[in-house]
């Protein structure tokens, strides 16, 4: 090859053939042209380098070609086309075959009749795709045509050669329209003001790349496709990835380990003063409502250092509390009386803002709305009513409902109300639609929750497992979790982590079971209550920490192994304990 | 059930009925001669200047036939300014037709001219733009009869665009754009068809008007 030498360079193995040799190879062929820089100079046959089958990689799947032409294209989409341009002379494989680049070229330099004629040339197309690719190519023709003001011109390359094409009909009436109304069309290479012939052009090619088999035209960015794909793999086969910043490398393969769990009791809260049946982090992580069938319920606020104290004491209810809601805005809290009313507090400053009530019943449930402006409660009168802030009741829904256990949720966009319906089924109520959909389980389901995105439910068996449900289009069964224990109480369980790739849950054994959501392991078993775990609440904006809730009337705070507990001064404020070695 | 002929014995027509809906007939269709020969013998009286009208009507008519749609436009506007103005459905028909004889024709340039300065404008309006589509859409073909829109080229469209016209002027001039005998004739094949269908016949002996006729 009449290449640059490199003196200096180590020896490399090049191919360095004589002209003399190179003449022989051409008059062997039937060839056409002879392009100089180019090695492969087979015309319209595939590239038959020797050694085609040469494979590569310890399994035998990679074939030597394809990788050094993907190499090869990675290396000219990163813009360096020099080094592109060398790999393909050292390793003698061209990216393209000769005609390609031919058809590319003229492409860029808008010889449209010589570019539809080498498409011919290329002899690994079938029939259609010639006339798909040559249709693209045309209508840019016709298009720029239109753009330079010569309308005969478009008109006749659309009746001689657009046309007799014979496919795509809709799409040559449009072209027909766009002669006379030219704002109605948008085409591939759509040049506005601002763009110009060459982007137009090189939009055309991607679009003809993606048209023509990856065998004559690679695919642009293919190498970054396919690591990412792998990427991608890697970390949804993590089962530990709870971290936004183990960032994945391409060094190793990426596998998170347990320290991404939370795992060890960094603290425990002790100020109710009997079980603690539900409790849940605000939607921005900075506090944890508790409550209690000390019919009380408690605001925690979480500091920087990540421990938790004392806000407020909500007192009022005359009942166990059995739920709270936080408004979208975290200002208020809703807290449900089993049974008995609900109320609405401030967070900020405790107060009780207003009670509401509906005379003979109770309520056993209670949500918000997304404007914050309408809640939504579930009556033990089998109904489920919408109420405005000032308590009046605006709507109302009648439905076969259980009673006692009910939970509710309201979906982020306001369209859809869940709650359980019947002993076996969760009803998805569409308000708007007035459409109502099913989760149907064989057993008893006891609670749910809904997923951060509103995709998926979670849902609580009597039977000791927990199902997760994708209620988007059809509703389906996703994936099973067991391993924790129920037999007689209220078990709750909630998404969480980053992503909302773990399931978390309590138990009745007093342990916290965390599963990896997609595969269904079971990834740990937290112990530490000494008794049965009602609920659990993972935080939204702190994946490291998570929060259990007890019959043993404390709240349990879980974090990292790793994790430094600050010394705090005398703890006035807080009603917390800390701990600081292993599990207490 | 077929009505029983005898029935018929029972509905009285007065000969002035028979012959109005003979003469709207004849008028709605131009055919000037025949009313005038009509008349004298028949001793009906005609509304002034219709005769005029009807002159003038079946020249637009004919003209819209032959695919002289400029003419027949021009004659329409003599006739009266703002017909076409709100009628604009029936306009861009009419234009169209013109434009439609300039491709058969093969005079692709002037097709191409005539449907940027007088077709495109109308594309604007959201509902014409379908229509719009189809009629450029006869360019892209080197042989239009041949294309998908082959029917925009054929004596059916012609038909259908003179009617739309000649109906359009007799609203104007106050007449029924249907006439009588017409509606006599779609309101009897409707009203026999909801007999059958409520006496629960099957829908294969639905109503036929030339049955009916030729019995």
């Amino acid at each position: 090859m009449g290449g640059v030498e490199d003196e200096n360079g180590p020896a490399t193995k090049r191919m360095k053939l004589s002209p003399g040799v190179l003449r022989g190879l051409i008059d062997g062929l039937s060839s056409v042209e002879f392009v100089p820089n180019s090695l492969g100079d087979l015309m319209a046959r595939p590239l038959a380098i020797e050694g085609d089958d040469e494979v590569v990689g310890s399994k035998g799947v990679i074939r030597k070609v394809e990788l050094v032409r993907i190499i090869t294209e990675a290396l000219y989409s990163l813009g360096y086309k020099k080094s592109g341009a060398f790999l393909e002379e050292e390793s003698g494989i061209p990216l393209h075959s000769a005609v390609v680049n031919k058809l590319i070229q003229q492409v860029l330099d808008g010889l449209w009749d010589e570019s539809v004629a080498t498409l011919r040339k290329i002899c690994l197309l079938d029939k259609n795709i010639v006339k798909l690719a040559s249709f693209l190519i045309l209508e840019q023709k016709f298009f720029e045509f239109l753009d330079e003001d010569k309308v005969m011109d478009a008109l006749k390359t659309l009746r001689s050669e657009i046309t007799p094409l014979s496919i795509n009909i809709a799409r040559v009436h449009e072209l027909s329209l766009s002669i006379v109304s030219p704002t109605k069309c948008a085409y591939v290479g759509s040049s506005n003001q601002s763009g110009t012939k060459e982007k137009s052009r090189s939009m055309l090619l991607e679009e003809l790349q993606k048209l023509l088999p990856p065998t004559v035209m690679i695919p642009e960015r293919r190498l970054e496709h396919l690591l990412e794909q792998t990427l991608i793999l890697q970390r949804d086969a993590c089962i530990f990835h709870n971290s936004e910043d183990k960032g994945m490398s391409l060094y190793k393969d990426h596998q998170c380990g347990r320290d991404q769990i939370p795992c060890r009791t960094l603290q425990v809260l002790q100020a109710h003063t009997d079980e603690v049946w539900f409790l849940q982090f605000s939607h921005n992580g900075k506090y944890l409502a508790s409550s209690s069938s000390d019919c009380s319920a408690i605001i925690w606020e979480v500091d920087s250092h990540g421990e938790l104290c004392l806000k407020h004491k909500l007192l009022g209810h005359q009942k166990p509390v059995s739920s709270v809601s936080w408004s979208p805005d975290d200002s208020e809290l809703l807290t449900c009386g089993n049974e008995e009313n609900v109320r609405r507090w401030s967070v900020p400053s405790g107060e009780c803002l207003h009670v509401y009530e509906k005379a003979g019943n109770g309520f056993v449930s209670c949500g918000w709305f997304p404007n914050g402006k309408r809640m939504c409660f579930g009556t033990n009168d089998k109904t489920i009513c919408m109420w405005d802030l000032e308590g009046k009741e605006l709507d109302c829904w009648k439905g076969q409902r259980t009673l006692k256990i009910s939970d509710l949720e309201v979906t982020k966009d306001g369209k859809q109300i869940l709650s359980i319906c019947r002993e076996g089924a969760i009803l998805l109520l569409d308000r708007e639609a007035k459409v109502e959909r099913f989760i149907e389980e064989d057993q008893t389901i006891t609670s749910f929750s809904l997923s951060k995105d509103n995709k998926y439910v979670l849902v609580n068996l009597l039977t000791q497992e927990i199902h997760l449900w994708n209620i988007q289009g059809e509703i389906k069964l996703v994936e099973k979790y067991k391993g924790h224990k129920r037999t007689r109480f209220v078990i709750r369980s909630c998404l969480g982590g980053l992503d909302q790739a773990f399931v978390a849950s309590g138990s009745e054994d007093s342990q916290v079971y965390i599963w990896h959501r997609g595969s269904g392991e079971l990834i740990e078993a937290l112990a530490g209550h000494s008794g049965a775990v009602n609920c659990v609440a993972w935080n939204p904006t702190n994946f490291h920490m998570l929060a259990s809730a007890s019959d043993d009337r404390t709240i349990r705070i879980w974090g990292l192994n790793d994790a430094k507990i600050k010394q705090k001064g005398p703890a006035i404020h807080c009603n917390g304990v800390h701990y600081c070695n292993g599990r207490a | 059930m077929d009505a029983d002929p005898r029935h018929y014995e029972h509905v009285l027509l007065g000969n002035d009925e028979i012959h109005s809906v003979v003469l709207s007939y004849l008028v709605h269709n131009c055919f000037g001669e025949t009313v005038e020969s009509f008349t004298s013998c028949t001793g009906l009286k005609l509304p002034a200047n219709c005769l005029e009208d009807m002159e003038k009507r079946k020249r637009i008519f004919h003209f819209a036939i032959e695919g002289k749609a400029l003419k027949a436009i021009e004659m329409t506007e003599e006739l009266s300014r703002d017909l076409l103005e709100k009628n604009t459905d029936l306009h861009f028909e009419l234009l169209s037709l013109h434009y439609v004889d300039l491709v058969s024709s093969r005079k692709c340039t002037e097709a191409l001219e005539f449907a940027q300065s007088k077709l495109a404008p109308f594309g604007k309006v959201e509902k014409y733009v379908k229509k719009l589509e189809d009629f450029m859409a006869l360019l892209a073909y080197e042989e239009p009869e041949k294309s998908p829109m082959f029917h925009l080229l054929s004596l059916e469209y012609r038909q259908h665009v003179a009617d739309s016209l000649n109906r359009a002027i007799l609203v104007h001039v106050n007449l029924s754009s249907h006439s009588a005998m017409e509606r006599l004739i779609q309101q009897t094949a409707v009203v026999r068809q909801c007999l059958n269908q409520e006496q629960g016949k099957d829908a294969l002996s639905s109503f036929s008007l030339q049955d009916f006729l030729k019995s």
